[in-house]
């Protein structure tokens, strides 16, 4: 698909989503919020993990970290200030842990992601042990209506960011050193600055993006907020859609809603089994994603 | 699409039909998988048996016209965050007439923002909070008597009026016990009971080896084990290893559950826990007739606590429904003030709290659960445990 | 630290560590020769645990006894797993590129289908029995007969793999396809039937251990994942592909936590075993007694 066709058919879905709250239920609006939600982790994951082949498999915490932050917050500051406000926790975490994090390689750094977000899971409720609560219910939140918009935005933004970063210099050292991190640092990428910038541009969004969905479910709890399920489900939804363009995440992230709309409810055990099997299939048969098969490169782009 | 074409039709019949043959739809969530699917089934017999009853006498009372009731269930994972999402779908997609409630606090918690947003009123059971109690003007009731400030007042009572001086308490984390812990380290230390021990651990604990080996190290005459029905069957087990030896062992919740005693066998002999409610109590009417239809459906005593909490939960609902129909307004009104006949004498409501059931304690004596405290609805009295 | 409270957390430990050394070890084999992370290895544990109770509930069998049954179940898993889709890791297509990471989002696959699909089966209800648990007292240490039998049978696995390894001929070629896989070709080893073997023992030692645990611990289908996470951190405190060094991390990390718990709460166990897993990994990814650094 070309890039200009690409663009058109995205603005399309956006308008079409910005018109979902006016003409569907409080149930729809709901199932729409869910898929901006994955839309906008999935891009953001990609900007890391799909680009400099870093996978991350924690990056739930980011998401949690945004939506604790918020539940701290809520009744204190105003929506405007604390979206925003998740968003820089999220960045300032990234900055944080980037330097030790991102030097490890391969295997390891994917299962150290893994192991930071429960950590930090852990500590969440241990502080909020030390507090006297276990959870926290967040009355008079906002409408589902502005929740929604905020998420398309947020949606939005991911997708912007996603292509910005690719068409970018910056995108293609980061392809360069997801090749060969040695022979890119040699013609002169700065490596390390640039896999750091990538972590905290992946945890900028998701951060927000958790602010606005513990409000939506207005109830606090780490265990469900730092849930590792999330984290899983956006590599799926990346592994199945694709990693490499705007196209992917798009795709697996609305394939896996539509699956879990159907099933959520009545079967939950069968959704998560059909979740595991579609993981193994494209893990072994079609690792590239779905993306790639049904729009293929015309001029061989990235491998 | 298939259920929306089915509504379709169904909407169609009706139209042709009498109005009576329409049912009224209840929907909840219970936990069917994770921490909590233990405990669960305690209730959903209760709703199932319920409904029986009533769809026998011809249906619901729905201000005066008889309706049949059908449940609209899914599984919560034993997860409070589905839990929110399931009472969302039930309210806006599934469109229920009434709601009843989940298991446990956690979950009642959850949902109390729901409720309020949506304005749609549920009679909790299965649950207690004190901080709810702040919630104006309230779309949710507790009808149990346990809850965390009076039981910490009440149990000091107990164990004072029992000759013990000194507890250990080791409490989960969730919110109940929690709030529990907080309510009864104070009211023990002025009942001048001295406190050696107060730990916590977290919900999926493994191993109490290390906890209970201070505990026993403390040597307390009374030790109090906040805990959930997981937790409650470890600790019989790690307890009975270690030999803890004090006479007085309170177990939160758990040993009113059927799978208890076959989990843990005789370990749980002598352990006092929560509960208010006993088919010997004569002065109940409907306790009684309530037992002998379980047993008979279900083949196994019903939980003291759950079960019957969820059952009177129904009672309540059913009795507010008889006067003030379906608009949710008017059924928030009656179950605010209304007395109710239930299988554990008559509850009324004082904002959240049932102001007339006591708190009270049952003791697994033998075989049987014993109401043990407060003497005015006791049906024996408490024994101390002799060892495992 | 009293002597008395020293005693019984030193046993605590002990038991600890040696179902951590067993549960651990079928993961560094399988990481050591074909660098497979097997997130679904707490499942198999879970597996194993099944089959005890259903054993014991049913035919009344000692899980001592049904253990074996459990260890032949999940080797058929194993093998069942290897021929349908772990071999097309290993044949040069797209997805062997990426072995690792792949490797962990196919085990995580395979581990929530495991787990979902023994919640349909079985619900979710957890499930205990009571076996061997007459406690004996060794002078001030208290422990159940269970807990005696799972650590005993525990430790003779464990050396029995060791000497396994060191002295009989697969088990040679099992240490010469963790040390240098390509030298192990040429020098003869069947790679296909080695490989197929540790994926069948690795499975088989989970089962095991999943038995020796059912008898302490409660049932429950989603009871796997603190075991993987637990075996994950010991393989990689230990170096991975050591078995010795797991065994011995193993045992460490049994001490870590039971003192570790006690000295601050139960409250932190959680905070204080992801914390290790973290520091390693940042600081020594090789582990603390693993010498040479995995080549990527």
């Amino acid at each position: 698909m070309r890039p200009n066709a690409t663009a058109a058919a995205l603005a399309c879905l956006g308008i079409a989503a910005a018109a979902l709250p006016l003409v569907a239920g409080d149930y729809f609006i709901g199932v729409g919020l869910s898929l901006l939600m994955y839309v906008a982790l999935t891009q953001s994951w990609t900007v890391l993990s799909g680009l400099t082949g870093y996978v991350s498999l924690g990056h739930v915490v980011f998401y949690g970290l945004g939506g604790y932050v918020a539940a701290l917050c809520w009744g204190e500051l105003p929506l405007a200030a604390i979206v925003p406000l998740a968003g820089l926790a999220a960045l300032a975490l990234a900055v944080l842990i980037g330097l030790p994090v991102l030097r490890v390689r391969g295997p390891y750094f994917v299962i150290l992601t893994f192991g930071v977000a429960e950590l930090a899971k852990h500590l969440v409720i241990a502080i909020e042990g030390q507090l006297g609560r276990f959870s926290r219910v967040l009355f008079a939140a906002p409408g589902l209506e502005t929740l929604f918009y905020i998420l398309l935005a947020l949606a939005a933004a991911a997708t912007a960011l996603t292509a910005v970063v690719r068409a970018s210099r910056f995108g293609r050292g980061l392809l360069a050193l997801r090749e060969n991190e040695e022979a890119a640092e040699t013609v002169g990428i700065p490596t390390v600055r640039f896999k750091l910038l990538a972590f905290g541009l992946s945890a900028l969004i998701p951060g927000m993006v958790g602010s606005v969905m513990v409000l939506r479910s207005t109830y606090f709890e780490p265990q469900q907020l730092f849930d590792p399920v999330i984290s899983f489900s956006i590599v799926t939804m990346a592994v199945v859609g694709g990693s490499d363009d705007v196209k992917g995440p798009l795709l697996g992230a609305a394939g896996f809603v539509l699956l879990s709309e159907l099933l959520w409810a009545s079967a939950p055990q069968i959704y998560m089994i059909l979740l595991g099997l579609l993981l193994v299939v494209f893990v072994v048969f079609m690792p590239d994603g779905l993306a790639r098969r049904l729009f293929p490169q015309r001029h061989g782009g990235p491998a | 699409m298939l259920r929306k074409l089915s509504i379709v039709l169904a909407a169609a019949a009706l139209l042709a039909g009498p109005a009576s043959a329409q049912s009224v739809r209840i929907g909840f969530s219970l936990a069917k998988t994770g921490l909590f699917a233990a405990a669960a089934p305690s209730q959903l017999n209760a709703y199932e048996l319920w409904r029986e009853q009533v769809n026998a006498k011809g249906g619901l009372n729905v201000a005066g016209t008889k309706r049949r009731v059908e449940f609209v269930q899914y599984d919560d994972q034993s997860q409070p965050g589905n839990a929110v999402k399931i009472y969302e779908k039930l309210i806006t997609d599934d469109k229920v007439n009434l709601l009843l409630a989940p298991w446990g606090t956690p979950h009642h918690f959850a949902l109390a923002p729901v409720l309020e947003r949506y304005k749609f009123p549920m009679v909790g059971n299965t649950a207690a909070s004190v901080t709810l109690r702040e919630i104006k003007p309230g779309y949710i009731w507790f009808p149990t008597s346990a809850i965390p400030d009076k039981m910490a007042v009440e149990m000091a009572a107990l164990i004072k009026a029992s000759g013990y001086n000194s507890a250990a308490i080791i409490s989960n984390v969730l919110p109940f016990a929690k709030e529990v812990k907080q309510a009864l380290v104070p009211a023990l230390q002025k009942a001048g009971i001295e406190v050696k021990v107060n730990e916590e651990y977290p919900p999926d604990i493994k191993d109490m080896t290390a906890l209970l080996s201070k505990v026993k190290a403390a040597a307390p005459r009374a030790v109090l084990v906040l805990s959930y029905p997981s937790d409650s069957v470890l600790y019989a087990k790690q307890a009975k290893e270690l030999g803890i030896a004090a006479p007085f062992q309170f177990v939160a919740v758990g040993p009113t559950i059927d799978f208890y005693p076959k989990a843990v066998g005789a370990a749980a002999n002598g352990f006092v826990t929560m509960g208010h409610w006993s088919p010997a109590q004569a002065r109940w009417k409907r306790a009684k007739p309530f037992y002998d239809a379980y047993v008979k459906k279900f083949n196994e005593k019903p939980d003291y606590l759950d079960t019957v909490l969820a059952y009177m939960s129904c009672e309540i609902l059913e009795q507010a429904v008889a006067k003030a129909g379906l608009d949710r307004e008017k059924l928030r009104q009656a179950i605010s003030t209304m007395t109710f006949d239930t299988i554990n004498g008559p509850v009324k409501f004082q904002g959240v709290q049932n102001s007339i059931t006591p708190t009270a304690f049952l003791q697994i004596q033998g075989s049987e659960l014993q109401l043990i405290w407060p003497k005015s609805i006791a049906t024996s009295t408490f024994k101390p445990k002799t060892g495992w | 630290m009293d002597t008395i409270l020293f005693g019984q957390l030193s046993a605590a430990a002990l038991v600890t560590g040696a179902l951590y050394a067993l549960t651990a070890v079928g993961l560094n084999l399988l990481y050591g020769t074909m660098r497979l992370l097997n997130v679904a290895h707490g499942d198999l544990v879970m597996i194993g645990a099944y089959v005890a109770f259903w054993a014991f509930s049913l035919l009344a069998l000692s899980p001592l006894v049904s253990l074996l049954g459990a260890a032949a179940l999940a080797a058929l898993f194993g093998a069942a797993l290897y021929y349908g889709l772990l071999r097309r890791m290993f044949d040069g297509s797209r997805a062997a590129r990426r072995l690792e990471a792949n490797s962990l989002l196919l085990f995580f696959g395979i581990s929530v289908i495991v787990q979902n699909a023994a919640a349909l089966q079985f619900s979710a209800t957890p499930r205990a029995f009571q076996y061997l648990d007459e406690v004996y007292r060794f002078g001030n240490v208290a422990i159940t007969g269970n807990r005696i039998a799972a650590f005993a049978i525990a430790v003779l696995l464990c050396f029995g793999i060791l000497a396994f390894l060191r002295f009989h001929v697969v088990g040679l070629a099992i240490k010469a396809l963790i040390q240098r896989r390509d030298a192990a070709a040429i020098v003869g080893v069947n790679i296909e039937r080695v490989q197929l073997l540790t994926v069948c023992l690795g499975f088989a030692t989970a089962a095991v251990a999943g038995s020796l645990v059912s008898m302490t611990e409660q049932i429950s289908p989603f009871m796997g994942f603190p075991f993987t996470i637990a075996a994950f951190v010991v393989i990689i405190l230990g170096g991975l592909g050591n078995v010795t060094g797991g065994i011995a991390a193993a045992f460490l990390l049994g001490a870590l936590e039971t003192f570790g718990v006690a000295l601050t709460s139960s409250a932190y166990r959680s905070i204080l075993i992801y914390g290790v897993f973290v520091l390693i990994l940042i600081v020594r990814p090789q582990g603390l007694l693993g010498g040479r650094r995995i080549a990527q």
